[in-house]
């Protein structure tokens, strides 16, 4: 994708989310996260369970409070004191997708009701008839039928709850879109229909997308950029074919390196990067670069001093001593 | 294998025609969470007759005293301590409900009472014991109520605000219940009849101030557990109101659960009241109340057990179909038992 004055939708910048976990420890599930997010565009995250990827999409939409930085929504802040009209047109504009379809829809309530909620909020329709066309409308846009608005949740499959999720989201006309992991809890023949029906709403609707997951193919098949996330913290974010072609991050290597490759020749001469050592404890994170517990390029530097946020390559951002010039020639003169 | 002679041909097969919307078909009967319960509900055997004995003592403890012309506190001392005595059953023998008392005297020609039938007999003031069972009843029943409305109303409410708010709200509501917890029930009915006289009134009050608590905790667990569901996060997300979410996705959640742990409460207030009037702290006569009358027919339990009997069949009927409405329910609304 060729970079042509893209217009930024999406601009998170040093965001923070601890939360307290008893007497004086303090978990930093987000650290000092910072990215850009452009119209139209999705942008893929990446990690490992328990890195932070779920709390950064809760904390940008507002279900969590952020404990620092800010993230600006089309130029506009969106954490902070706002007015309830504020507030409501924010909904309007950014949605969620959420993990478990059995636990995202609400067993108590048929999917009409569901799929109506956003345009009962936020009074979209004008009377009963306008809001049953627009469920109707909705229900065949993600390829469902109409019979299904009386049902309730527990006669549906996976992919069906998945895709009704997915209708109460867009129900609202929203531009953004935080999809949590949406498919990781579906087999893999639905979620290839899962995220087929996003693509295609994307295309269709100017969608732009953040899209959480941990299977690294799915979301190099979907994302025009990748992040990668590691406890708490962006290592590395570049445009997906450069980032699956040429990690930089050691961390990132690692993790694409547990790829199987669909060709038996490859694959039986591809070698694994095994990381040491699990993952440590974001309440006590390791000094400096938090990766260098488990590094193999480790060096002394690394316990003392955080790493930067560097643009290693033209849109190519990295966090690793490795890359950052000024640090390399200072060792060099000494 | 002459079957297998036949040629297949084209002509043979037709093509199946099977639309995109056939392929999402649902072809069960749709079906809520209610009618499933209900259904669930009456295919359980115990809880059908728990429900039925219920409503039986329902109405027997409103139309019974009806049926006699005498009041619960009419005393006659003409017609003390008489047995049970029955129309049409009074000739079978071995009921005992003949009138005789256990000295094999017939009490009703003996007090010249011939022409008077007194089902559940009279007792040593001579007043109408089958009014007064179900004037008891009747006493009961309201407790029942009371402890339910106590339940629903102080309790869900409490555990709901203690719950959804969270935080510092919530550490303080729970320190208060935990402190209610720690008072006995029995001190604080004693308490109440020091401001109050004994009655209904003292007991009642004594119920609004500790008998919800139990809901409230429940109620409070229910919410803690839904606040993190993702169909809340979503409705959130969509800009809900709180009003919204207790409304829409909370309470048709936890309702069951309430259902459930109001059942379990009213045999258990019941029995407390009971309890109570046979200790002598809870209904003055002439009231009756059938905590009251097991504790007067007591005494005389050897020569005139009739005045012990009825009551405590009621008593222990109320609160064995109250306990087996009460599984159904659980076994009913329980998602987990779901097939």
């Amino acid at each position: 994708m060729a970079v042509v004055e893209r217009e930024k939708l999406l601009e998170v910048k040093n965001l923070k989310k601890h939360f307290n976990v008893g007497k004086n420890a303090v978990l930093k599930a987000v650290d000092n996260v910072s990215f850009d997010i452009y119209k139209g565009e999705t942008l893929g995250l990446v990690g490992e369970s328990g890195c932070g990827k779920s709390t950064t999409g809760r904390t940008i939409i507002r279900l969590y409070e952020a404990t620092g930085g800010n993230v600006t929504f089309e130029g506009k802040d969106v954490h902070g004191k706002k007015s309830r009209k504020d507030l409501k047109s924010f909904n309007r504009r950014m949605q969620m997708i959420f993990q478990d379809p059995y636990a995202s829809l609400n067993p108590r309530m048929t999917i009409k009701d569901i799929i109506a909620e956003g345009i009962d909020i936020h009074g979209l329709a004008k009377n009963d008839k306008e809001r049953m066309e627009r469920v109707y409308e909705l229900l065949e846009t993600v390829g469902l039928n109409r019979a299904h608005a009386s049902r309730y949740p527990h006669e549906f499959s996976g992919g069906q709850r998945q895709r009704i999720g997915i209708a109460r989201a867009l129900a609202v006309d929203p531009d953004f879109i935080i999809a949590d992991e949406p498919i990781s809890a579906l087999d893999v023949s639905i979620q290839a229909q899962v995220v087929n029906l996003m693509m295609k709403l994307q295309k269709e609707r100017g969608l732009t997308y953040l899209f959480i997951a941990h299977d690294l193919s799915m979301v190099k098949h979907i994302s025009d950029r990748v992040g990668v996330m590691y406890l708490g913290n962006i290592v590395e974010l570049a445009e997906s074919d450069e980032l699956y072609e040429e990690p930089l991050h050691p961390y990132t290597q690692a993790l694409l390196s547990a790829i199987p490759v669909p060709d038996p020749e490859v694959e039986r001469s591809r070698e694994r990067i095994i990381l040491e050592g699990d993952l440590p404890s974001p309440i006590s994170p390791p000094s400096g670069c938090r990766f260098r517990t488990r590094c193999p390029h480790a060096m002394d530097v690394c316990a003392s001093k955080e790493p930067k946020w560097l643009e290693a390559r033209e849109g190519h951002w990295v966090a690793c001593h490795l890359y950052d010039n000024e640090l390399n020639t200072e060792n060099k003169q000494q | 294998m002459s079957m297998h002679e036949k040629q297949l041909n084209n002509d043979l097969f037709q093509p199946a025609v099977r639309s995109s919307d056939d392929a999402e078909k649902i072809t069960k009967e749709s079906t809520s969470f209610w009618q499933d319960a209900r259904r669930r509900l009456f295919e359980n055997k115990g809880a059908v007759s728990g429900l039925i004995i219920i409503v039986a003592i329902l109405l027997l403890a409103f139309l019974g005293p009806l049926f006699s012309h005498n009041g619960f506190d009419d005393q006659d001392t003409s017609r003390t301590n008489l047995p049970p005595r029955v129309p049409v059953l009074e000739k079978v023998g071995f009921l005992g409900l003949d009138g005789v008392d256990i000295r094999g005297v017939d009490q009703y020609k003996m007090k010249n009472q011939k022409d008077n039938y007194y089902w559940f007999g009279t007792d040593a003031l001579g007043r109408d014991q089958f009014v007064r069972v179900w004037k008891g009843t009747q006493i009961s029943l309201y407790i029942a109520f009371l402890a339910a409305a106590i339940d629903m109303v102080i309790g869900v409410a409490y555990g709901a605000i203690s719950g959804y708010y969270g935080g510092k709200t919530d550490n303080i509501m729970q320190r208060i219940i935990e402190i209610l917890i720690g008072i006995p029930n029995l001190i604080v009915v004693i308490l109440m009849i020091l401001i109050l006289d004994p009655g209904i009134l003292s007991i009642t009050f004594a119920m609004v101030i500790t008998g919800w608590t139990t809901m409230a905790r429940i109620v409070r667990g229910q919410i803690l557990k839904l606040k993190t569901q993702e169909y809340v996060l979503a409705s959130v997300t969509l800009g809900a109101k709180s009003s919204r979410i207790l409304t829409k996705h909370m309470f048709p959640n936890i309702l069951g659960s309430i259902i459930i742990t109001s059942m379990f409460t009213i045999p258990s207030a019941i029995f407390t009241e009971a309890f109570l009037s046979f200790i002598g702290l809870g209904i003055s006569p002439p009231t009756a109340s059938l905590g009251s009358l097991v504790n007067e027919g007591f005494k005389s339990l050897q020569i005139y057990p009739h005045l012990v009997l009825y009551p405590a069949v009621i008593i222990s009927l109320i609160m064995i179909s109250f306990n087996l409405l009460g599984d159904g329910l659980r076994d009913a609304l329980d998602p987990k038992m779901r097939k």
